[in-house]
């Protein structure tokens, strides 16, 4: 139903770009004709326009009417004799054949080109939705491996308190309920994760931001994790200017405390964790630097890829980040920033940027 | 206590419900259940609780119907539960006449901090008591001398700051919303953009708090407003 339609258009365009060409070059040969009489600019000037036809309309028949009409206005006008059609001119079939086959060859060149570049285009189009759809089959299968871990664990547990109550000791049922407790808590942040996702998908690969005052959000994603894990020491600075930072502060809070949980799960260590925070230019950077064991080398440049741990090393599986910092990469990308990892003397930074959107100076 | 306060759970959920339950009722309240709104609204009409902890995702009506037919009648207290992530609810709650919000999940103290800061609100606003001095670690408001002081030091706030913070100070414990603080402090036809605001909540912070980014007397919930910790 709509391709007849879509030729129509396309016909018309075609037409009218074709006329416009043609009567410009017409104007413009006759111009030239009345200052020097020379026919062979005349018939450059028409070769030149078929070009131009041929680069501007879709399929090779413009291009190719164009260039008869081209050699029929040649003759008929800047010719003697004028207003008439004479073939017989000397040398003229020569100039006639040779018009002809430029606007032939240069016509089906320049659709060739074209349709080349679309399929170009077609091809990448394909290739990037393969590559999003094996993201999103690889992010699912992390998603239900990460969540089944630690609901076996509750479910586990909780069925062991439930059944073996009067054989267990208070001391073990503590513990067990303890466990539990992380294993949810753990959960929560994952469904968050989630859910951010959902949220940047709305809108496909941007998000609609706003200006948050940054010490704000440093604020409250602190405040988030440590109602999670009371235990992780963080010291933490921001600018002493006040900062308004484009963004959608939910998310970036996200990142903040995926980062932060993910230092203090693989460090290897307890010593706090420095998150300071700096203006550069038209960023903020966000430096999240921890004091462990740091990253593998080989590891480092596709931590943000979402392939996570390797599958064969199961270590410590359970806490994997995989996605937390996959997630992290496309909450970021999606801010225009940038996301990287960087190993230190001692210990991992990892860092992020923010471009700065519109300012707020001092209100006092 | 001889003379139980109640307090009504209208929640359908019924795990969480007795998750709730329990936890008032360790402490003393008397606790009303209701799963679902219809219920609810009875055991309002006839009990008269004192306070209200209500879901705004029930099966019947929606919890914002409920929120809005008890608050043509009533000032009793009501705490609204709601999942995260739905900012908008929870400020469309608060202006509609909420006293509070919790985010779902939340633990036990918070619960219980949210119930005793609206009761003792609504006490106070019931019996017309002068509002006493706001004190909490080191930081004291005088709200009859105007006088901050910060481990004893005076703080120097400008007018617009000053209020600020003696509104937070009044409603310590609540969360207050942007848009409540703005026509509170600037009046009612002011701009609804609230950039100045928190451009001013960022200057007072640089003269209560120690580190702006690890707060420890006013609190931001971003997306709803200002929450500043309770007097002690």
């Amino acid at each position: 139903m709509k391709k007849p339609r879509m030729a129509k258009k396309t016909l018309c365009q075609n037409t009218i770009t074709t006329v416009t060409f043609l009567t410009i070059a017409t104007v413009l040969a006759y111009l030239f004709f009345l200052a020097s009489l020379n026919t062979t600019s005349v018939a450059f000037i028409y070769v030149l326009t078929v070009m131009l036809i041929a680069r501007n309309t879709d399929g090779y028949v413009p291009g190719i009417v164009a260039g008869v009409i081209g050699v029929i206005c040649v003759n008929v006008v800047f010719t003697y004799p004028y207003m008439k059609l004479n073939f017989n001119l000397d040398g003229y079939p020569i100039t006639f054949i040779v018009m002809m086959m430029v606007s032939g060859i240069t016509s089906t060149l320049t659709t060739q080109a074209k349709r080349q570049n679309e399929m170009l285009i077609e091809q990448e189009k394909l290739l990037m939705e393969a590559e999003k759809e094996t993201m999103r089959a690889n992010l699912l299968r992390a998603v239900s491996h990460d969540l089944r871990t630690p609901l076996t664990s509750i479910i586990g547990m909780s069925g062991t308190c439930l059944e073996e109550s009067e054989t267990l000791t208070p001391e073990e049922k503590k513990e067990m309920i303890r466990g539990i407790n992380e294993d949810a808590n753990w959960l929560l942040n994952m469904v968050e994760n989630l859910l951010s996702v959902t949220r940047i998908q709305v809108g496909d690969t941007h998000v609609a931001t706003s200006p948050e005052c940054l010490e704000e959000v440093v604020a409250e994603a602190l405040s988030r994790l440590k109602k999670r894990l009371p235990e992780i020491q963080v010291r933490v600075k921001v600018p002493d200017d006040v900062l308004m930072v484009s963004m959608d502060a939910t998310l970036i809070e996200q990142v903040i405390i995926n980062l932060l949980e993910n230092s203090y799960y693989h460090s290897g260590v307890e010593d706090a964790i420095d998150f300071y925070v700096e203006r550069q230019g038209l960023e903020v950077v966000f430096h999240i630097r921890d004091y462990g064991r740091g990253i593998e080398p080989e590891r480092i440049d596709t931590i943000f890829d979402g392939a996570g741990t390797d599958p064969n090393k199961s270590g410590d599986s359970h806490k994997g980040m995989g996605i937390g910092l996959s997630i992290c990469k496309t909450i970021i990308t999606a801010h225009e920033g940038q996301i990287y990892a960087k190993n230190r003397e001692k210990g991992v930074e990892f860092v992020f940027t923010l471009p700065i959107g519109e300012e707020i100076t001092d209100g006092e | 206590m001889a003379n139980k306060e109640s307090i009504l759970v209208i929640e359908d959920e019924k795990n969480i419900g007795n998750y709730i339950e329990t936890i008032i009722t360790a402490r003393g309240y008397k606790v009303l259940r209701a799963y679902n709104g219809m219920s609810g609204m009875t055991v309002i009409n006839s009990y008269c609780p004192d306070l209200i902890l209500l879901d705004l995702g029930l099966p019947d009506i929606d919890g914002m119907e409920i929120l809005r037919r008890v608050r043509e009648f009533s000032d009793v207290p009501v705490i609204v539960l709601s999942a995260r992530t739905k900012e908008e609810e929870k400020v469309r709650a608060l202006d509609e006449g909420a006293d509070d919000y919790l985010t779902k999940p939340f633990g036990a103290d918070e619960l219980l901090a949210r119930i005793r800061t609206a009761l003792r609100h609504y006490a106070r606003h019931t019996n017309m008591l002068p509002e006493p001095a706001y004190s909490r670690d080191g930081l004291v408001i005088d709200f009859e001398k105007r006088l901050v002081t910060l481990q004893g030091e005076p703080v120097h706030l400008t007018q617009i700051q000053y209020k600020l913070v003696s509104l937070l100070a009044k409603n310590a414990g609540k969360v207050l919303t942007y848009d409540s603080i703005l026509k509170e402090i600037w009046g009612p036809y002011a701009d609804t953009d609230n950039q100045i605001l928190r451009v001013n909540m960022a200057n007072i912070r640089r003269k209560l708090e120690a580190n702006p980014a690890e707060p420890h007397y006013i609190f931001t919930e971003i997306g709803v407003g200002y929450r500043m910790i309770e007097s002690t």
